[in-house]
């Protein structure tokens, strides 16, 4: 009976354990799979927009002609070459040039091509656009601006969330003092974008004070050791990075802010302060714990954002960022730099949604995976 | 209570303070009233032979050679904030340059700057019909409205109120700051009379020719078939947005002449498919805002006509293609564009005739000849090509300086860098590249950035010879012109490259019945070039960088060849047509002789560049060896689209992948002490002179990181390409001296005045004083072309046109005698001056008007 009694709680426990198993397993397959193929559609109606659903060939096909055609006249003007040289001449170039963008394949032939090649991640080459060193495959355009980009986005997006959310936790807990209403009433200065802040400062900054540079990111000529360049660099980012930190500061602590406030007014809480908790106890682990997936989600969210860089901020301060390689790529109709920007990004963001449920079991007991709370 | 208040007043306080910030107006200073500058009238002259010298050092005397500059460093800015920088001390000079609207906020800061020709600005018209295949009415088809057309515009409204003044109202294809312009001043301003803004004139003729066409004005709309006349304007809204207020405004003139406009605001991109890429006939664009661009000084615009208005133009825009023009003007415009004439004389009666009925056909209705600004710091010294600005000129790397100083360090800004791989092949072609690059490459001559034609830089001299009957003429001492009743290429001359053997193929063999040339140029160099001139990583220039030179001219285009490139085939096309053969006479001094079948007008212009600059940068033969052998090893490509084609990196000298290939190739080349071409090429090279060379070439490659060896006065000394700053440094093996082309500071345009009695007795003889003066000093007369008068009646018609007389230095007499004051009427009448140098191609006009009286 015992025997049996363990062996039917044993198996109770392997049936519990295979089901666990299996309900993990089955809602990996099935988040994977669907998760895929929102990547799919995701990035292919990524490339039929790029591509104006084939438009832009017409486009680009009229750029070559008009391009060509100015070229010709301009290097044929006034030498003795017959008309029908310099159309012969204008044909081969037209020819040469649509073949080299791939205008001889139809679009819709083509639209499966660059998705196939994304989801396989091979980037491929630019059709008009270059990489700042001269390249023209995808990958070493995108990769050649990733750390100026993580540089100016990553100090700015991660001190504006860190110091938003301490502050916030503060705040939470001091509702309705001096500076509580300070960040209240000046929460609508965020109304105003991080460019704005940005041509604001560079006045203020370089062009009447003289004491930070009007942009770039390093000057010129560049320094010669890497002690004063990384000061340097320093320098250059004090100025965008305060752009795209005040312009978001004072709402992103009022969210925050807002948000702690319906913790801290939990039973629980007034509970833990009736018991005579530390001010601190009580924000880590009845405020801040409780709070946790939200602000991973945030968190991890921000993390990959800082993929799309900040295309204004970056064009006003003409820092060398993936933004504004990503609206040049839409200004040139590059689809394979768009596609790859893209892919890049739906690739992270589904990876970071499918890691996101696991991460919410280790934080939050109640929460089970595939089986909700 | 009290925080509250005070919260509340300080987020105000910042709030308001960024707005009234961002506010802040653009600019407060009025713009200037548009000087309408009066023009006059010049006769047609043959190619005349002037006295000239080489350029001479004007008073700075010095023993540094090169340029002034210790160092120029090159970073991008965005126009926007250009001023505000140059006024801050952050750069010197921004040399992409600003547009005709920003002129008021440059002089407002108060800096110094250059001009440049910018775009120029038209109307094309679809000319097909009169419908279309929906059965619309398109006026354009009619040549008259077209023409009445150029009564309705404005011209110099649009250039106040759009370009601040700072543009030049035009009429023409032809350019209004280039010499043909000056060489038809006189027609030109004729026409320029007649077709000036009359509204009603332009309505008068409109509406006669539209109801011949079988439209009906109703209710003050144009009607046709029931159906309002709606025309279909194609504004582009994009590129340096003064298209949208031109687009406005002539829609405006349209409406007013009853025309319903549908306004269609377009990119670039959006508008071309439509203007360029539908058949004129469906209709779906009526009239269009082109915009075209003239960024070298032309001396000879004969092809324009074909080009911007025949159905023969080069452009192949069907808008063009279905133009059916005047017999007379299609004839002419064709035999232009082939130089069919004779003499000076017969071109410029053709160009003549060419300029009016380019009016009457009107397939573009020409606006505005726009102008680029150049902002710089006061006190630096900065030439500028009357066409190309300062950073498109060939001679700014010699003259740039502070002015009364030698070194230092100029801040050049610009619009970007590093925009394409950069190789002499295939490389970069932007302007903000080229700009960078031109500092480190001499060449054979110089372009002359007021005149358009060239001097000699490393060449001693120059001798062409062309078939007797061209219509070739010279200006300059330095180039000797002859006619030959025929011009026999020597059998020995090398016409072809087989790329198979790596040997030329000469004339004898490719033509053993002999050939003759239109043009033959014989090229002779110093005696020392080969001794003073130097590569910037220490070697000496030689022959054997002449000679590889010659080879690139053929091999990429050869499909046997291990660098062959389709992409070289469109364009060697035509040189194969024309070219006749090349020969080296002697190395010692190196003595070259071209033969071609082309020609230009100007014998100065019929030089042939065999010095090792190739059309994007210089290139010593040894980084050519190690580019092409990378090339033909699969791994990089001179073009994009053999780069494209093979999934390769374009060969780049300045930096990326391209780097670490090219040292491999060159480690190779020194390991295999490599002969490019070595069945040609042995001739002038040994094994050990090459691998001298490679090793130069490593170790400057270690040393700078790039393959950028040139020979002009400053060199590359690093380059950041994702940071976009570049530091060039001074070359001070450079063989020529600092001042060689110091006078060619600033342009001498003349500064004229007109003096003269202000009431004049009909029947009495009268002189008017003409002053001509540079900089407050008298203009020489001996390098003055052309002072021409031109006498308006009290109808504003030309009466006479007739040249002023040399009094002396600076001062030409303009004498009305008295037959030619009794014709005038009494009333205001008006003498206008035109005043045409040798030095610069820019000729001065002024006016003066007078009262007539019995």
């Amino acid at each position: 009976m015992t025997q049996d009694t363990q062996a039917g709680v044993l198996g109770v426990q392997k049936k519990k354990s295979t089901s666990a198993f299996t309900r993990v397993a089955r809602f990996m397959g099935i988040r994977a799979i669907t998760l895929f193929f929102t990547v799919v559609i995701g990035v292919y109606t990524t490339i039929l927009i790029a591509n104006m659903g084939g438009y832009v060939d017409t486009i680009m096909r009229n750029d070559i002609r008009e391009r060509v055609n100015q070229r010709v006249a301009a290097s044929t003007a006034n030498q003795n070459i017959s008309a029908e040289t310099r159309r012969q001449m204008a044909d081969e170039l037209i020819a040469l040039e649509e073949k080299r963008l791939g205008l001889n394949t139809p679009f819709a032939i083509r639209s499966f091509r660059y998705l196939t090649d994304a989801l396989q991640l091979e980037l491929g080459r630019a059709q008009n656009m270059v990489s700042d060193n001269g390249s023209r495959t995808v990958r070493n355009i995108i990769l050649e601006r990733l750390p100026a980009t993580l540089l100016l986005m990553g100090t700015s997006q991660l001190f504006l969330f860190f110091f938003s959310v301490f502050i916030a936790l503060t705040l939470s807990r001091a509702y309705g003092s001096f500076w509580d209403k300070m960040v209240i009433t000046l929460s609508p200065t965020s109304a105003a974008p991080s460019w704005f802040y940005g041509i604001f400062f560079i006045l203020l900054f370089a062009a009447v004070f003289k004491i930070l540079p009007f942009g770039g990111m390093v000057d010129a000529p560049v320094p010669d050791n890497k002690f004063d360049y990384i000061l340097n660099v320093l320098k250059h980012l004090i100025l965008p990075a305060s752009s795209l930190i005040i312009s978001s500061l004072f709402l992103s602590i009022y969210n925050w802010r807002t948000f702690f406030l319906i913790y801290s007014s939990e039973d629980y809480v007034d509970m833990a302060k009736a018991k005579g908790l530390p001010s601190r106890d009580i924000e880590r682990r009845y405020i801040l714990r409780p709070t946790l997936p939200t602000i991973i989600t945030n968190f991890a969210l921000l993390v990959i954002g800082l993929w799309t860089g900040a295309i204004i901020t970056e064009t006003v301060f003409l820092w060398p960022g993936l933004g504004r390689t990503l609206f040049r790529a839409i200004g040139f109709f590059d689809t394979p730099v768009i596609v790859g920007s893209t892919i890049i990004y739906a690739y992270l963001l589904a990876i970071t949604v499918f890691l996101l449920d696991f991460v919410y079991v280790l934080v939050d007991p109640r929460v089970k995976v595939g089986g909700g709370k | 209570m009290f925080k509250k208040s005070f919260t509340f007043a300080f987020a105000l306080l910042i709030v308001a303070s960024m707005v009234l910030a961002a506010c802040q107006p653009a600019q407060t200073t009025p713009t200037e009233a548009p000087v309408v500058e009066p023009t006059a009238a010049v006769e047609p002259t043959a190619a005349e032979v002037v006295p000239t010298e080489v350029p001479t050092p004007e008073v700075v005397q010095t023993t540094r050679k090169g340029g002034w500059l210790d160092e120029i460093v090159f970073s991008v800015v965005a126009s926007d904030s250009a001023l505000t920088q140059i006024g801050a001390g952050a750069i010197d000079i921004y040399a992409n340059g600003l547009s005709s609207k920003d002129l008021p906020a440059i002089k407002d800061a108060g800096v110094s700057y250059s001009t440049s020709s910018g775009l120029y600005y038209d109307i094309l018209y679809n000319p097909v019909g009169p419908e279309f295949t929906d059965g619309r009415l398109n006026p354009f088809s009619n040549r008259k409205i077209r023409e009445a057309t150029n009564w309705l515009f404005d011209r110099d409204y649009i250039n106040q109120e759009v370009y601040a003044g700072g543009g030049l109202a035009k009429f023409f294809a032809i350019t209004t700051q280039f010499p043909d312009y000056a060489d038809l001043a006189d027609v030109a301003r004729k026409l320029e009379s007649y077709y000036a803004y009359n509204f009603d004139k332009a309505k008068e003729v409109i509406t006669a020719e539209m109801e011949g066409m079988g439209a009906t004005l109703v209710d003050g709309k144009w009607m046709y078939k029931d159906a309002p006349v709606t025309l279909v304007y194609i504004i582009r809204n994009d590129s340096d947005g003064t298209r949208i207020p031109i687009g406005e405004y002539t829609a405006a003139q349209f409406e007013a002449l009853g025309f319903t406009v549908d306004r269609q605001m377009k990119k670039g991109s959006e508008a071309s498919p439509i203007w360029i890429g539908s058949d004129p006939v469906e209709g779906q664009w009526h009239l269009y805002t082109a915009a075209w661009s003239a960024t070298v000084l032309d001396r000879d615009q004969s092809n324009i006509f074909q080009e911007m208005y025949l159905d023969s133009s080069a452009q192949g825009i069907p808008a063009f293609l279905d133009n059916v023009s005047d017999p007379e003007f299609k004839d002419l415009g064709d035999r232009l564009a082939t130089a069919d004439f004779a003499t000076v004389e017969e071109r410029h009666d053709m160009m003549a005739r060419a300029l009016e009925l380019s009016l009457q056909d009107s397939l573009q209705v020409f606006l505005i000849d726009g102008k680029g600004y150049i902002p710089y710091v006061n006190g630096m010294v900065a030439t500028s090509d009357l066409a190309a600005g300062i950073e498109g000129a060939q001679i700014y790397p010699y003259t740039l300086r502070f002015a009364d100083q030698e070194g230092g360090t100029v801040r050049w800004a610009t619009q970007d860098l590093f925009g394409e791989p950069w190789n002499p092949i295939a490389g970069s072609n932007w302007a903000f590249d080229q700009g960078a690059i031109r500092a480190t490459q001499s060449g054979d001559i110089m372009y002359d950035p007021y005149t358009g034609l060239v001097w000699p830089l490393r060449i001693e001299k120059a001798d062409v010879v062309v078939k007797e009957g061209l219509p070739v003429g010279k200006t300059l001492d330095w180039v000797t012109l002859e006619f030959a009743p025929e011009i026999t290429v020597p059998a020995d001359a090398w016409i072809d490259w087989d790329a198979a053997n790596q040997v030329f193929v000469t004339v004898g063999e490719k033509n053993p019945e002999g050939l003759t040339a239109l043009r033959k140029t014989t090229l002779t160099y110093p005696a020392d070039m080969f001794e003073t001139v130097k590569w910037h990583d220490g070697a000496n220039l030689s022959v054997a960088d002449f000679v590889f030179g010659m080879i690139m001219t053929f091999d990429r285009a050869k499909t046997e060849s291990a660098i062959y490139d389709a992409q070289a085939e469109p364009g060697f096309l035509p040189f194969q047509e024309n070219f006749r053969g090349f020969k080296i006479v002697s190395t010692q001094p190196l003595v070259i002789e071209y033969y071609s079948d082309t020609y230009t007008l100007d014998a100065e212009l019929n030089i042939p560049l065999m010095f090792p600059t190739y059309t994007f940068a210089e290139g010593s033969w040894d980084t050519m060896a190690v580019a092409n052998a990378a090339e033909a090893g699969g791994e990089l490509a001179y073009s994009v689209d053999k780069a494209l084609e093979k999934e390769i990196e374009q060969t780049s000298f300045i930096g990326g992948p391209s780097l670490e290939i090219l040292a491999k190739y060159l480690d190779q080349a020194i390991a295999d002490k490599t002969i490019p071409y070595a069945p040609t090429m042995s001739a002038y090279l040994t094994a050990d002179e090459a691998v001298a060379r490679y090793e130069a070439l490593k170790a400057w490659y270690g040393e700078h990181n790039n393959f950028m060896v040139g020979t002009g006065p400053y060199f590359v000394d690093q380059a950041f390409l994702t940071e976009k700053t570049l530091t060039l440094k001074h070359f001070a093996d450079y063989p020529d001296l600092a001042d060689r082309w110091a006078n060619f500071g600033e342009p001498k345009l003349a500064t004229v005045e007109l003096d003269g009695p202000g009431q004049v007795k009909i029947g009495e003889e009268v002189t008017f004083d003409v002053f001509v003066t540079f900089n407050g000093e008298p203009y020489a007369a001996a390098e003055i072309k052309q002072v021409k008068f031109l006498l308006y009646n009290a109808q504003n018609e030309i009466v006479k046109v007739a040249e002023a007389v040399a009094v002396e230095d600076g001062l030409y007499s303009v004498v009305l005698d008295a037959a030619t004051t009794a014709a005038l009427e009494a009333g205001s009448n008006k003498l206008e001056v035109a005043v045409v140098p040798f030095t610069v191609s820019q000729p001065t006009f002024t006016s003066v008007e007078f009262v007539t009286a019995p």
